[in-house]
């Protein structure tokens, strides 16, 4: 039985660090996804985006990660958001959850981060 | 005035060749025995017939008598030159006694020794068809007596000609357009196909067709057509189009995007044509269907949960009119048990009836029944017993019912490795079922929450096994999550949001609890 993938990648663009998910995120895989996505973020960058616009499953468990993510960036006052595009699974999991109401979501990566 | 008796004797004779006892020659039989009755009837040595090919703008040789290689050698005059294009061009008689490169352009007509020429043109309904000459090998005076009856001859054979070519043209035409139908229409999985295809009456045969076929991708594309114009010709540009549009299927996966392509290519190399166009492909997974419109009708969709309708499809620039036309494609969810029906304007427009008046009497004739059925009552209403005057393309196709669907039942160890086993299951049944994707993407997360808490919670440090049954109930997704633990509630910070999620994509939940398991009901309605 395979494991439940996900990848993880950051790149930084303009000061503000990138960090786009791609694959599922379930009971299986959360706690590599969150070890994969803490690494990701150095503590000298002032702001964060994360990306789940190609992430395939996320449910409570993988939105745990972000709502962990939303309080430590807030306490190192370091700028979050996530992009998560409206119709997608994702997308309908975090207007349900009320991430919304401690980060704001975008459709795609703001075009402020665009090179 | 008995030479004139004679010959009005004659033309009788000839006039004979339009009679019963000709009828079952063909056009190149009858021209031939024609021209042999013309030479008798003139008393001269060469007769020939030209026709005009009007998008070339040159009389090309069809039949002769005394100089055949006029015909063998496919001789072609533009319209304006030499003797038999200055008839054409002028629309009137010529009479040449003097033969040669000055005056005549064929050099068959000069090195056969040909003295004499008289020629006029070949009308039918005031308009030029071709050219009718005649020629003696010893040098004639011809005179306004022989033009009087030679025009006297082509007045019988230019309208002759034209109903006899466009009769072996319809049969041409009907042939091409039979062979560019698909004979049979493919079953591809739970799909069935029925079509009709009736050529119009009064204005002839035109370029109407539908095509059905598989692609590599597993995707199937449907599509259906009209060119604009008739005869021949729009069959003819009409097969050149369906074959365009497979090719592009071949390579683009997205309807506007084919739709653009083949645009392209039709303008480059068919500048003077037009055609609507519809592609469809169909996603054989989720049973999404992306359409885009060149200008053709939308279809009709029926199905037991909703009155018929057609559907609202942005509709763009018919092929061949705008460079760069805006191309967009619309996905529709194709409901199981969904009938589709797609049709040409032949179909609804009459000049008689409003055409709303016709669409309404469409929508009333598809039902979800079989489509076979489906295309009788619908050419039964709207054709009838009146010759269609336009040609009538009909296109059934109807998705399997879910009724008698098999549920979905796993058991699978209470592991977090498991839960991508559920949702791939999960995700396989929903698209068979014809879920759309947001009824998708719910069921997904209430089984999904409703799981990983059984996995985290109900059994400790066992592993025990967690039941999944998933089944349809009229129009709702019913699933039900099994464990034989005994629940507890959830722990930690963040997981009362788990059931949250869970009631929020549901439109029903259930947990019971019980010692010996806990059982949670999600129940989901299949479409909005």
């Amino acid at each position: 039985m395979s494991p439940t993938v996900a990848t993880v990648q950051a790149e930084t663009r303009h000061g503000r660090v990138l960090v786009s998910i791609a694959g599922e995120i379930d009971l299986d895989n959360a706690d590599v996804v969150e070890e994969d996505l803490v690494a990701a973020i150095p503590n000298d960058t002032h702001a964060v985006t994360v990306d789940v616009n190609d992430v395939s499953y996320i449910d409570s468990i993988g939105l745990r990660i972000l709502f962990m993510l939303a309080a430590r960036l807030r306490t190192a006052q370091i700028e979050f958001s996530v992009a998560a595009r409206p119709g997608s699974l994702a997308r309908r999991v975090i207007d349900l959850s009320g991430l919304a109401a401690v980060v704001p979501i975008d459709g795609e990566t703001s075009g402020e981060s665009e090179p | 005035m008995s030479d004139t008796h004679t010959s009005s004797e004659r033309l009788g004779r000839l006039q004979s060749v339009t009679d019963a006892a000709l009828a079952h020659l063909d056009v190149d039989e009858l021209l031939r025995e024609l021209l042999d009755r013309t030479c008798e009837l003139l008393r001269v040595d060469t007769a020939a017939v030209l026709l005009l090919d009007e998008e070339a703008d040159v009389l090309v040789a069809t039949a002769a008598r005394g100089i055949e290689e006029e015909v063998t050698q496919g001789v072609r005059i533009p319209v304006g030159r030499g003797f038999a294009g200055r008839i054409a061009a002028e629309k009137r008689s010529v009479i040449l006694d003097r033969v040669d490169h000055t005056t005549v352009l064929n050099p068959i007509l000069r090195e056969r020794g040909i003295k004499s020429l008289l020629g006029v043109p070949l009308l039918d309904q005031g308009a030029v068809v071709g050219v009718l000459h005649v020629g003696t090998l010893t040098s004639r005076a011809f005179g306004d007596a022989d033009a009087e009856l030679l025009r006297l001859v082509a007045d019988r054979l230019g309208p002759t000609i034209v109903s006899r070519l466009a009769r072996s043209q319809n049969v041409s035409t009907l042939a091409l357009q039979h062979s560019l139908l698909p004979a049979r229409l493919p079953t591809i999985g739970d799909l069935e196909f029925a079509a009709r295809y009736v050529p119009g009456g009064t204005a002839g045969l035109g370029g109407d067709w539908y095509d059905v076929f598989l692609l590599p991708s597993g995707a199937l594309c449907v599509v259906i057509g009209d060119v604009v114009g008739k005869g021949l010709r729009a069959a003819v540009v009409m097969g050149r189009l369906r074959s365009t549009v497979r090719a592009y299927a071949l390579t683009a996966s997205d309807p506007a995007e084919i739709l653009r392509l083949v645009d392209r290519k039709f303008q480059h190399f068919e500048p003077y044509e037009m055609a609507t166009v519809m592609v469809g492909l169909l996603d054989p997974n989720d049973g999404s269907l992306a359409l885009s419109t060149a200008g053709h009708p939308p279809p009709l969709l029926a199905s037991r949960h909703s009155e018929p309708y057609y559907l609202d499809l942005d509709i763009d620039a018919p092929v061949g009119v705008a460079t760069e036309a805006k191309r967009r494609s619309t996905t529709i969810s194709w409901p199981p048990g969904a009938v589709l029906c797609f049709y040409t304007d032949g179909l609804v427009e009459r000049r008689t009836t409003p055409l709303d008046e016709r669409l309404e009497a469409l929508r009333a004739a598809v039902t979800v029944d079989p489509p076979e059925t489906v295309c009788m009552s619908v050419m039964a209403r709207l054709v009838g017993t009146t010759p269609p005057a336009d040609d009538v393309a009909l296109l059934v196709a109807r998705r399997g019912a879910v009724a008698g669907k098999s549920p979905l039942r796993l058991t699978v160890p209470a592991k977090p490795a498991s839960l991508r086993v559920i949702r791939s299951e999960l995700r396989r049944w929903l698209s068979s079922v014809g879920a759309g994707t947001d009824a998708q993407y719910d069921v997904l997360l209430g089984v999904g929450e409703a799981t990983a808490n059984a996995v985290e919670h109900a059994y400790g440090a066992a592993v025990g096994a967690i039941e999944v049954e998933v089944t349809l109930d009229g129009d709702d997704v019913l699933a039900i999550v099994r464990d034989k633990g005994r629940w507890r509630p959830p722990r930690g910070h963040d997981r009362g949001r788990g059931s949250v999620i869970m009631r929020a994509v549901s439109d029903d939940v259930r947990v019971r609890r019980a010692p010996d398991g806990t059982e949670v009901v999600i129940r989901r309605r299949l479409r909005p």
